[in-house]
């Protein structure tokens, strides 16, 4: 069981030195390496090639021993074949047995933790559901496109519902249909109090699922915290709204001007390429077009939806935690910012905006929605009653003429 | 479910999908389904029978002994395409993980040798409804002599020990070594012995020898023939190269039913006498004499002094049925199986630390090491006959270098070298199991008993020692590996 007060993961002084025929040490892949990953929390390891995050993740895993250094995962080395139940590893390629069917694989790793015959069998049916590769069970894995196999290795890591997930660039070589798949898994079992290592080369997935990040280079450590922190910015402010009139976005302008003696910028954003992506891809399935290749996947399988008996306390400490931690900024602040942040700015907006114009039809405001960018230097530290102030003061200037109009 | 056997489940599952078991399968199925037609022995049903047997068991037994160090490469597949990253990272300790392929390994190798096995059962029945006997004689020794499990018997020779002792203690007082110098008296009596044996094992003409088997433990009951089987060098060969003799068989004074055997035997081969089993003692000894009745008492032949010699090394055995053909054939195939065994543990054992065609180069070479052991120690033994010990030789090696002595050099290396190989063999002989004592094959041909204290000791020797211990350095080696670990 997990505690609180446990880390899942903690590392003091960790080096892994890769030495040479002769045994001469020649790559220092990890150096004096600190680290440490709460019960709970989803952490991105970050870095270039060569940066030591695969050699950090196969040292927590037991594949590699330390040169120096300590590791406890849930307070035991790595090693420790108990710890090993508690852990689902996605390694960075698909190390799987292409003789295998999709079933027999996961199957065998079932087997390995030995969960019972018909839960085994039920686990695998859903997890096949949710990879979309339940039509393709009966296929050998060396038949599969790389895309394909990566699902499977992700139903694998999930076999054993563990409650230490860690993934080693898990959106490498999937369709955007995949990416966006496993994004919200990742986000579902973090929700679900899963503690979750990633490890990717995709900066926007890390940012999009992430708690707390590590970035590391030449096997050191050059930055570690909150994400939000890390990315905290203070000189711009993002105003979203749904699209406006020329003439109040003339008035807004203007009455930055006079308010700030700042100048905006307006951009009418585009539809995602990746939303536009899985249009076409759904309706194709709606269509029942035939393929031989992946669909779209199905829910999170109910045996990991819901909290392992085992993880009860660790839910229940993650959102404990969750509430200590400090509240977000409530508003439509900071740039730059993902996908994450338009969405919560524009949902605070929308908000606001009905407050003030009453209640909207929100799916239609959502399709037909244009935004307009307010950059600004100092509104991002404002308090809520002042930006409310801010908008409410907008508003109530775009229905007035303005002076002199 | 233990993940041990999800590991062995799993490489049963990954072998039988690789091309290279099929193969092999194939070259079996020719080897026990081909062959019947293609020899005929010495053109006798027996000899048919025999030759399948001789040549589709030990055909199986090399096929999937070489099948078996090429499947070792299913560990070694794992390292290298990297699926134990995956694997080991499941709650599966490492130890469980090896035990887990050699199990998979060691089921492979019983699924395909019972199958062969069976084949070969069925295919001797088959030969046997379609092939015709010869004659008789033929017909009852294929019953008697190859469809059978018999037990033998060596005879117990007369004590030389003591009547060499007491001959040298005779000759002592009679002076006989005053004057012999420094030669021991244990070497006396021992050369004494030797002589002693060998007028023992050579019979004059219309002279007598008596063969005491004891521990006859077979079924007296009527109807129950135990069989003597014997072979004679002669002296002087009859122009016909017969010669004639007799085998009283049974013991009056022990009240047991006596029977008389007038032969008239080619020389220089095996020859099986049947006899009751009713001339065996209640006390389960067996008492046979054998009389040289020399060809000049049979009117109408050539008087020829034929002295018969019995050979050490081609010793009179007794020999009488304790078990039927099909149990003595899974006794063999055990054994067969227990050398699978090891070689599936040796494999695996090498794969953990070897790249796979180094480990498999290696297996092959303890496999033929095993196969050969006797003879390799032998001619170990006669290449460092009277030679100097290493440190002599490396002195030489030395010394020759100091006076820049080449062909002394040379000689002085080829000397020590012999000394190293003889030193890691002479080490490595006592790891390697004996493949030539745990040959059964020749014994089940001849239709003898492999005994169930054979199985036995294969198990001990081959399973609890050998493999074992196999299996024991494989875990230990795989224990400490760093299965990620990359050099560069």
């Amino acid at each position: 069981m997990v505690d609180s007060a446990e880390p899942v993961v903690q590392t003091a002084g960790l080096c892994k030195t890769f030495k040479d025929f002769w045994r001469r040490p020649r790559v220092h892949a990890v150096k004096d390496l600190d680290l440490t990953i709460r019960p709970g929390e989803v952490f991105g390891l970050l870095g270039p090639n060569g940066s030591g995050k695969s050699t950090t993740i196969k040292m927590l895993l037991g594949l590699l021993y330390p040169s120096k250094g300590r590791i406890a995962v849930f307070g035991k080395p790595p090693t420790d074949v108990a710890v090993k139940a508690r852990i689902g590893f996605l390694p960075e390629e698909s190390y799987l047995y292409r003789f295998l069917v999709a079933h027999e694989t996961l199957d065998f790793y079932g087997r390995l933790f030995r969960i019972p015959g018909k839960i085994r069998r039920e686990r695998i049916d859903r997890l096949l559901d949710m990879v979309g590769l339940r039509h393709e069970a009966k296929r050998p894995i060396g038949e599969y496109s790389k895309g394909m196999a990566r699902r499977i290795g992700l139903a694998q890591a999930l076999i054993n519902d563990p409650e230490f997930l860690i993934l080693d660039e898990p959106t490498a070589g999937l369709d955007p249909m995949g990416v966006r798949q496993i994004k919200d898994l990742i986000r579902k079992l973090g929700d679900m109090g899963k503690t979750i290592l990633l490890s990717s080369h995709m900066l926007a997935d890390v940012e999009d699922v992430c708690d707390r990040v590590t970035v590391l280079y030449g096997g050191q450590q050059m930055a570690a915290g909150d994400l939000e922190t890390l990315l905290a910015r203070q000189d711009k402010t993002l105003i979203t709204t749904d699209s406006l009139s020329e003439e109040t976005i003339d008035q807004v302008r203007r009455l930055i001007r006079r308010l700030e003696d700042k100048d905006i910028g307006v951009s009418y954003p585009r539809n995602r390429l990746e939303d536009f992506f899985l249009t076409i891809v759904r309706d194709a399935e709606a269509a029942d077009v035939h393929t031989s290749g992946a669909r779209g996947g199905g829910e999170l399988p109910a045996f990991l939806a819901k909290p392992a008996e085992t993880g009860a306390k660790a839910l229940l400490d993650s959102l404990i935690s969750a509430a200590e931690r400090p509240a977000p900024e409530p508003i439509l602040v900071e740039t730059p910012a993902g996908p994450t942040d338009d969405e919560a700015a524009r949902t605070v907006v929308d908000r606001l905006a009905r407050e003030a114009d009453g209640p909207r039809e929100t799916d239609q405001v959502a399709e037909t929605a244009q935004e307009t960018i307010i950059p600004a230097e100092t509104l991002g530290s404002r308090e809520v009653e002042a930006d409310r102030g801010v908008i409410d003061s907008l508003l109530g200037d775009a229905d007035k003429p303005e002076d002199g109009a | 479910m233990n993940p041990c056997w999800a590991v062995a489940r799993q490489t049963v599952a990954e072998s039988l999908r690789m091309r290279i078991a099929w193969v092999f399968l194939v070259l079996i199925g020719l080897i026990v389904f081909v062959l019947p037609f293609s020899i005929t022995g010495d053109s006798s049903l027996t000899g048919a029978v025999q030759s399948f047997l001789q040549y589709g068991l030990s055909g199986t037994a090399i096929l999937l002994s070489v099948l078996t160090i090429f499947m070792s490469r299913t560990l070694s597949e794992e390292l290298v395409q990297k699926q134990i990253l995956l694997l080991l990272t499941k709650p599966l300790p490492r130890w469980q993980f090896v035990l887990g392929k050699w199990l998979g390994l060691t089921i492979l190798n019983a699924m395909f040798l019972a199958g062969a096995g069976l084949s070969i059962f069925l295919m001797v029945l088959y030969i046997i409804w379609t092939v015709p006997p010869i004659n008789a004689a033929d017909e009852q020794s294929l019953a008697s002599e190859v469809l059978v499990a018999r037990h033998s018997i060596r005879f117990t020779p007369p004590d030389f020990d003591k009547t060499a002792e007491r001959e040298y203690e005779r000759r002592l007082e009679e002076g006989a070594y005053r004057d012999v110098g420094e030669l021991s008296r244990e070497r006396f009596i021992q050369i004494l012995k030797a002589k002693q044996q060998a007028q023992w094992r050579t019979v004059t003409p219309l002279g007598r020898r008596t063969f005491r088997f004891h521990n006859v433990l077979c079924d007296r009951s009527p109807g129950h023939r135990i069989q003597l089987r014997y072979y004679t060098e002669i002296a002087n060969y009859a122009p016909d190269e017969i010669f004639r003799s007799i085998w009283d068989f049974g013991n009056r004074a022990q009240g047991t039913l006596l029977y008389r055997a007038e032969t008239h035997h080619v020389v220089g081969r095996f020859h099986t006498i049947p006899a009751p089993a009713r001339t065996v003692a209640d006390d389960h000894t067996l008492t046979v004499n054998f009389y040289n009745q020399d060809s000049r008492l049979v009117p109408g032949h050539v008087r020829t002094a034929n002295v018969i010699q019995f050979l050490e090394s081609r010793e009179v055995e007794l020999l009488f049925v304790v078990g039927t053909f099909g149990g003595n054939l899974v006794r063999v195939l055990v054994i067969l199986m227990l050398k699978l065994m090891f070689l599936a543990a040796v494999s695996l054992m090498f794969t953990t630390v070897l790249s796979f065609p180094v480990a498999c180069m290696t297996s092959f070479a303890v496999y033929a090491c095993a196969g050969g052991r006797k003879y390799i120690l032998e001619s170990l033994d006669f290449a460092t006959d009277d030679r100097s010990t290493f440190i002599d030789a490396v002195r030489h090696v030395g010394s020759s270098l100091i006076d820049l002595d080449t062909q002394t050099f040379f000689t002085a290396l080829q000397e020590s070298m012999m000394h190293v190989i003889v030193f890691v063999f002479g080490t490595l002989h006592y790891v390697f199991p004996d493949f030539g004592y745990f040959d059964p094959v020749e014994t089940f041909v001849s239709g003898r008993n492999v005994s169930l204290v054979w199985v036995l000791e294969a198990v001990r020797d081959l399973g609890l020692v050998q493999t074992l211990g196999a299996l024991g350095l494989a875990m230990l080696f795989f224990h400490r590996r760093e299965v990620a670990e990359i050099s560069v």
